[in-house]
């Protein structure tokens, strides 16, 4: 059975129609990207499945049941990271955050801080405060108090989408790497399409404006290349090439 | 080309020549011009009636009465003020539902409230205190109510995602966040508790520092009344100091980068 399944769920702000109806299923263990220009309702779409905002019809449903607030179980990584962290915590504390709301008991804290910092290579800052963390570093900070929260779901909009492209391939090899060791489930909102492709097992692409005939749901594309992946060979191989023709000429056209 | 060799000891002491020449000319004058002045004494006269109130033992009880009284009224206005102001600041319907209350009642000036407080508690602590928070209690809940409204939005939705119960919301997220303008609204209230707990003191309440200069001030002794003047400033000056620091300290735990 899937984890997570959109149930013709549509979505309007505003009087305007964001999402229009829209219906697919993301399985457990599966990494799914959702691309498409700006203003596709891309992020809303995230926003709803995290239980933010309650779709204006149809509905998200998690394990059977209808999502109407957020919970636990599904973490959330903000793109903006400097404002996603409290500026008056260190990176220990910031953490341990996660783990207060969570009722973890203090004694229990130090250990599983240590260890969510080390999968995200932040061993030897935990002392410091965000303001002294590079971009990349700070996001990392946003992604190990996600962990720490242990869910079963991470939503992720558009997360490196305010990093250097160095830093950005970096955080991307290390987020595949984390999610096949931690089996998560995750939907990851990119206006990056090589980045969809390179990190997404499948990748759904949105449209603006929906009407009846084009509606918001425009292409759910398979991505059949073989873990683990490698910044030069996967985005060499013809598989990779394939698909990034097919989604630009899509992104370019709608 | 050289630089020219400054004393330490001289560049420290820069800021203290103005005062100095104002002292000079001050001594100068009641000596000579205004010799039969009853309002102004020689500062050498003030300091001598000085060191008398700090021997005779009028100088401390009467600092001690107005400084807990301040304290005391800030410490009630202050609780309460960030109390409503971040039910209001955080609840629009809250906010428009007391405007109205507190529209009418702020603009109220407090020593406005002396003649009803001293038929409810007469003379004496009770009544200062009142004023003072009073007094305190509108900067307090104004500035409360913007730094609350200017939370960050994006923690409370980090607040949300994590699943904090209201209580730690608000302890973990909203009031540290608005520890720096909190810190802005203490410092005015701070200087608006020690001018009203003086005002007090001359107008109506037998107690205090502004009482003792009130009595110098009759009993036809400026030199006292100047001493007491320039006590109520240095005291002043130390309050603002002490709390500059605070706040100093507190933005450095708080990760601040100063």
């Amino acid at each position: 059975m899937s984890l997570l399944r959109f149930d013709q769920v549509a979505i309007h702000l505003g009087g305007r129609e964001i999402l229009s109806p829209t219906s697919f299923e993301v399985a457990q263990g599966e990494f799914v990207c959702i691309i498409g220009p700006s203003g596709c309702g891309k992020t809303t779409l995230l926003r709803a499945a995290a239980g933010f905002l309650t779709p204006s019809a149809g509905a998200v449903v998690r394990h059977g049941k209808p999502i109407t607030s957020p919970s636990r179980e599904v973490a959330f990584v903000f793109q903006d990271y400097g404002r996603a962290l409290l500026p008056w915590r260190t990176v220990e504390g910031n953490i341990s955050l996660a783990l207060e709301a969570a009722g973890i008991a203090p004694a229990d804290r130090p250990q599983r801080i240590a260890k969510v910092l080390e999968t995200v290579g932040l061993g030897a800052h935990a002392q410091k405060f965000p303001v002294q963390l590079s971009g990349g570093m700070q996001q990392r900070v946003q992604i190990a108090r996600c962990l720490a929260q242990e869910p079963e779901l991470m939503m992720m909009d558009e997360p490196f989408g305010a990093l250097d492209a160095m830093t950005r391939e970096s955080l991307q090899d290390e987020l595949s790497r984390l999610v096949r060791d931690s089996g998560l489930t995750v939907l990851f909102v990119t206006h990056d399409l090589e980045e969809a492709i390179y990190l997404g097992d499948r990748v759904i692409a949105l449209r603006t404006n929906p009407t009846p005939a084009n509606p918001s749901l425009a292409a759910m594309i398979n991505v059949p290349i073989a873990r683990p992946r490698d910044q030069l060979a996967t985005k060499e191989h013809p598989e990779f090439l394939k698909l990034r023709r097919e989604l630009y000429q899509f992104l370019g056209h709608h | 080309m050289q630089s020219r060799q400054v004393n330490p000891l001289l560049l420290a002491l820069r800021p203290a020549v103005f005062p100095a020449v104002l002292l000079g000319a001050l001594e100068w004058y009641t000596r000579t011009v205004g010799a039969k002045s009853d309002a102004l004494a020689p500062p050498t006269a003030a300091a001598r009636a000085f060191g008398n109130a700090l021997l005779d033992g009028s100088l401390w009880p009467a600092t001690f009465f107005t400084l807990g009284s301040a304290a005391l009224g800030l410490l009630i206005g202050a609780v309460l003020g960030i109390l409503f102001g971040v039910v209001l600041g955080l609840s629009a319907r809250a906010a428009r539902m007391s405007f109205l209350s507190v529209e009418v009642l702020r603009p109220v000036p407090s020593v406005a409230l002396i003649p009803l407080v001293m038929l409810v508690f007469g003379f004496g602590l009770r009544m200062e205190v009142t004023v003072v928070a009073f007094a305190t209690f509108w900067p307090m809940l104004v500035l409360s109510q913007a730094a609350a409204k200017q939370v960050e939005p994006r923690l409370l939705e980090v607040a949300l995602a994590l699943g904090l119960s209201p209580i730690a919301k608000l302890t973990k997220i909203v009031i540290p966040a608005m520890v720096p303008r909190l810190f802005v609204a203490l410092r005015l209230g701070v200087a608006v508790a020690l001018v009203v707990a003086v005002t007090v003191e001359i107008a109506a309440n037998p107690h205090g520092m502004g009482y003792a200069m009130m009595i110098a001030q009759q009993s036809m002794d400026p030199a006292l009344m100047l001493a007491w003047l320039f006590w109520i400033s240095i005291v002043g000056f130390a309050i603002n100091a002490g709390a500059s620091w605070l706040q100093t300290r507190v933005a450095r735990s708080m990760g601040e980068q100063i």
